[in-house]
């Protein structure tokens, strides 16, 4: 009988193929074939009215020198280089708390997670709402302190503060992985590093951190490909239809441009060169990540 | 080995299917006739217009009975996005016919998504000697018409009578025919708490209004032909330099931006109401505004002025088009003719002045780029009344006479663009003004060199 | 922040993966006694910083909700208990927008959604989890490989392919791709059927189960509480979406209730109508279903969402 089982699934490749054609079906349609499609449409000039006309690499060739290109890139990159580090230290000291919170912890949990369920359309809308410089709720908290604060919606230098700021109420579900991390560090070993004389701050970065390092990985790495193509809250406050003379400049991530340049001014053919760097520049800070794991991350046991 | 199968196959698929042709030169509209006194049917989509008021709904139900019962008229709601337009069109699905802003129609032009209107301005005998020079010269490219033009938007200086009292100006101070006088008042006007601006002094309206303020100063943005960008010319940098040194005086372009964004701009709590706002150029149809929901509002009004003391005043507005592959060009052509012909504005400026009298407010006059329609309205609106109001509708008709306009050219929009980036940079504080034009200049006149030689080819 | 793209939104949503059959069907874990703070100013200090978290995450949604009931001219004013409480603007967001068709059309997106892609991960994942074919190794690195394509390396191409079908400005390319599966719920799916006992199948093929009667009425069963993860999480993704909406819904009446409230925005926003309290008021309304959702399924999807970085 126990024999008989694993010759059968072996014999069994035409029924797995039926099993997972819908994939397939899906991945020649909407990922290889849109890949390929966009590789050629990259070297074209196409509008959707008129056909496309073949023009080498010139898309390439305006990217290189268009220089809202490269606004958008540093703009993206700057935001993920202070959204990520914010988002992960806020994430781990509400983790940190909660894991100390006792009986209420499902409670404190709730109250972090639930901004996490608020769609991005509207974290949009609260971000000009609370963030407004004459009269939101965030400078009106900040001048109880006698800090008068910036003009974080029209001010160009507040604008990617304004949206890390309100990127990190959306942290929950970092908070929510990082205490899943805290609760599988043994006790044995932060009892042994107290009996060392290790004092809170000690246990935590040499003991704690190293433990729970592949969720703080997990974390920064899914954070970042986000962060590169962030979109919908900065497009929602600062741009769109009704918005177009007020656009500002200092939230024009790259997504947003990519959208712009394809879906408002039809220029396909180009957005598509975009599309392709993007591709590029998320595939390297990818790869780098992986290399820069090898030496910081510290997996336990006989993980891969 | 059967994944690349499939992959081919779906590339040949789609390949086959069509998947990046162009949509536009498919359909063709060769065998449209279009005649004033025909039978018409089917429905009627339009992009771009809004029935919001009585303007625009006593003209809409005069082109629906022309229409007759057989055709629907319906419209989608909302300012014309410029996206959803291009890829109705693209799609092969337009709407039968779209309302846009005039420097919008060379670019839908130049792309091919809207055809010209010869035949249909013959057929349905729509009379395009009544319409304003200016305004029909930014709808026609090689002597071809695309667009029927509507409304006329002209700028006022408004201002708050009794914040220019208290700080010892006259409206001739905030008027624009002397700089120095307007970034003086500005000074005074303004209030700051703190660190924090309270009230804004004088508002220059940029990027929008740089037009404005480089012909003041006797520049243009664009040659006469359409063809040259002159946005580097040295009385553009100056002009661009004035309207943002205003910002400057009052803690920079963010902090005006984030107190205007504060007050209720269309309701009573707009910032001449709230006494928040010194001064600034703003669109003619705002008085009617404001006349109707701040009728008390301290006001003061006059023309734009260039340096010469001379009104002056950037004519802009709307426009009918006929998309490529429109699905009822014909009853699309005839709405075009009804809303703009001179009765129908009659009569919806009759209907404005009957509403007006039985709230007790005022009419205020309105714009549009049909002269003769113009000459009638002006006839019921009161000019020489002793209220404010009438000092308005006064200078919103002198301001009339002393327009300017945008050439047309094909890359209307994209020309805009150009220059409005380039602007909102200076307002960023991330570039000079003349470092700002220059880079717009390049952008401007290359937006304008793809497009018209992509024009002249055909 | 959302991204371009569900494909490539990965933990973005709280990406839930629930990797084994014990995660999904979880024991109580003991509570970590001896990690509560010692002192008794040590457990002051973190309630006092519990509370106050609490408060800045939480206080936004009091104050959008309060917002929504102040008239148009209070709105900004900060306060927490409306000075006029009226209820106007929830009648008059009816009258502004097309509401009720926003939400209709949403629900019928997301349901959609959420079913076809449910369905056919799992149909997926149990292809690649019970049976050994040649190439399997290398289908399902694919699989994975897929994930970390951005969504806009094939958005116009979608867009041109939707374009061709003619069903561009429908509700239809807003949800049909997920017939075919998201990688993501097929790996995690995957995941759960591999710790499921193979012997259990084994029996049923032994007494002439077919293998879809396997599937049908063994194996999916007892994927439950993974489904159901699957399930909230793109019942979530589904509803919020916003770049779909933007590029292939034209017509208002054809909005899905984010886009709606985009376009709200911009008409009654900032250098709009000046109509803020509707704009609020859209907000809530849009809001509503997910806090709903979540407080439906908050067990799931907590669980979900914790099981990702450690797991994963």
């Amino acid at each position: 009988m126990s024999v008989a089982a694993p010759a059968r699934r072996r014999s069994s490749g035409r029924v797995a193929l039926l099993f997972i054609s819908p994939w397939l079906i899906g991945f020649a349609v909407f990922m290889a074939y849109p890949v390929l499609y966009t590789v050629y449409l990259s070297l074209t000039d196409y509008d959707v009215i008129n056909d496309p006309t073949f023009v080498g690499l010139d898309n390439y060739r305006e990217l290189m020198g268009d220089e809202k290109v490269v606004l958008a890139m540093r703009n993206t990159f700057v935001y993920t280089a202070m959204a990520v580090p914010a988002q992960l230290a806020i994430s781990l000291a509400l983790a940190l708390l909660l894991q100390r919170a006792g009986r209420a912890a499902g409670f404190f949990r709730t109250a972090f997670f639930l901004p996490k369920m608020t769609p991005p359309v509207a974290v949009g809308v609260l971000l000009l709402l609370l963030l407004n410089g004459q009269s939101g709720l965030v400078n009106e908290f900040l001048a109880w302190f006698g800090i008068d604060g910036p003009n974080w919606t029209t001010d160009a230098a507040w604008v990617k503060p304004g949206l890390v700021l309100m990127s990190l109420w959306t942290v929950g579900s970092s908070v929510i992985i990082l205490l899943a991390a805290l609760q599988e560090v043994p006790e044995e070993l932060l009892d042994a590093a107290r009996v060392d004389g290790a004092g809170w701050w000690k246990r935590l970065w040499h003991v704690v951190l190293p433990i729970i390092s592949p969720a703080i990985y997990f974390i920064v790495v899914v954070d970042t490909i986000a962060s590169l193509q962030s979109f919908t809250e900065a497009y929602t406050a600062f741009f769109g239809a009704g918005n177009t003379t007020y656009s500002n400049d200092a939230a024009l991530f790259y997504a947003i441009y990519l959208f712009q340049q394809a879906f408002e001014f039809l220029h396909m053919g180009y957005a598509s060169a975009l599309a392709m760097l993007l591709f590029l520049v998320v595939m390297l800070v990818t790869a780098l990540q992986v290399l820069l794991s090898r030496r910081l991350v510290h997996y336990t046991g006989d993980r891969a | 080995m059967r994944l690349s199968q499939m992959a081919v196959a779906a590339l040949a698929a789609c390949l086959l299917a069509g998947c990046a042709q162009g949509t536009g030169d498919s359909e063709e509209t060769t065998d449209v006739s279009f005649d004033s006194s025909a039978e018409l049917s089917g429905e009627v989509e339009v992009m771009g217009f809004g029935a919001g008021d009585e303007i625009a709904t006593v003209r809409l139900d005069r082109a629906e009975e022309a229409l007759g019962a057989d055709v629907d008229v319906t419209l989608v709601e909302g300012d014309l996005d410029i996206q959803q337009f291009l890829s109705s069109v693209a799609s092969g699905e337009p709407p039968a016919l779209v309302y846009a802003e005039r420097s919008q129609i060379g670019t839908f032009a130049s792309r091919g998504a809207v055809v010209p209107l010869t035949d249909c301005i013959e057929g349905e005998g729509i009379d395009t000697s009544v319409f304003r020079e200016s305004a029909l010269g930014e709808v026609t490219f090689d002597d071809e018409v695309y667009g029927i033009p509507e409304f006329n938007v002209v700028q006022l200086t408004q201002a708050n009578a009794d914040l220019l009292e208290q700080s010892g100006h006259t409206i001739e101070d905030v008027n624009g025919s002397d700089w120095d006088a307007v970034l003086a008042a500005n000074q005074d006007l303004m209030k700051v708490e703190g660190n924090n601006l309270t009230t804004i002094g004088y508002d220059s309206k940029l990027p929008e209004f740089l037009p404005l303020w480089a012909k003041a100063n006797g520049a243009d943005l664009i040659s006469e032909d359409g063809r040259t960008a002159q946005l580097d010319d040295p009385a553009v940098v100056e002009a661009l330099e004035f309207a943002v040194s205003v910002y400057d005086a009052q803690g920079g372009f963010g902090e005006v931006k984030a107190l205007r964004d504060s007050a209720d701009f269309f309701g009573d709590g707009n910032q001449f109401a709230s006494g928040t706002l010194g001064a600034m150029p703003m669109e003619q149809w705002y008085v009617s505004v404001l006349n109707d929901v701040s009728p008390d509002a301290p006001m003061a009004f006059d023309t734009v002025r260039d340096l010469q003391g001379e009104p002056l005043a950037w004519a802009s507005g709307s426009a009918w088009a006929i998309p490529k592959g429109s699905p009822n060009p014909e009853a699309a052509c005839r709405m075009a003719r009804v809303m703009t012909e001179t009765d129908s504005w009659i009569a919806a400026a009759e209907e404005r002045v009957r509403l007006r009298e039985e709230s007790g407010g005022l009419f205020t006059g309105i714009l549009t780029a049909n002269e003769e329609a113009d000459e009638a309205v002006r006839e019921m609106a009161p000019t020489d009344g002793d209220s404010v109001w009438s000092e308005a509708v006064a200078a919103m008709y002198e301001a009339n006479e002393h327009t300017f306009a945008m050439p047309a050219n094909p890359a209307g929009d994209e020309f805009e663009q150009a220059w409005q980036d380039e602007v909102n940079k200076v307002l960023n504080g991330d570039k000079e003004p003349a470092e700002a034009l220059a880079d717009a200049q390049a952008t401007a006149q290359e937006a304008l060199d793809e497009a018209w030689a992509s024009w002249d080819e055909k | 922040m959302s991204t371009l793209d569900r494909a490539g939104q990965v933990g973005d949503t709280g990406s839930p993966i629930v990797p084994d059959a014990t995660a999904a069907r979880p024991t109580p874990r003991p509570r970590p006694q001896a990690s509560r703070p010692r002192g008794r100013t040590g457990r002051v200090v973190v309630g006092a910083l519990l509370v106050l978290f609490t408060i800045a995450f939480v206080y936004p949604f009091v104050w959008l909700v309060s917002a929504s009931l102040k008239p148009r001219s209070d709105v900004f004013d900060n306060r927490l208990i409306p000075e006029t409480l009226t209820f106007d603007n929830y009648i008059e967001v009816w009258n502004a927008a097309p509401m009720a068709a926003w939400l209709l059309n949403t629900a019928f997106v997301t349901v959609m959604a959420t079913i076809t892609v449910t369905m056919s991960s799992a149909l997926v994942a149990w292809g690649f989890a019970r049976y050994r074919f040649r190439g399997r190794n290398l289908l399902f690195g694919l699989v994975l490989a897929s994930m970390m394509i951005p969504g806009a390396a094939t958005m116009i191409p979608t867009y041109l392919i939707w374009d061709s079908l003619g069903m561009v400005g429908t509700l239809t390319p807003l949800w049909a791709g997920n017939v075919f599966g998201t990688a993501f719920y097929i790996f995690l799916l995957r995941q759960f059927f591999l710790g499921l006992p193979t012997e259990l199948f084994d029996a049923a093929e032994m007494d002439g189960a077919g293998h879809w009667r396997v599937f049908w009425h063994i194996a999916l069963p007892l994927t439950r509480p993974a489904l159901v993860v699957v399930a909230l999480f793109e019942f979530q993704a589904a509803w919020t979406d916003l770049m779909r909406g933007l590029i292939y819904l034209r017509d208002r009446e054809d909005f899905t209730v984010p886009r709606g409230l985009k376009s709200m925005l911009d008409q009654f926003g900032f250098g709009g109508e000046w109509h803020w309290e509707l704009v609020v008021t859209a907000s809530v309304i849009t809001t509503v279903p997910m806090i709903v959702v979540f407080f439906l399924g908050q067990k799931q999807i907590i669980q979900g969402v914790a099981s990702t970085g450690t797991k994963g």
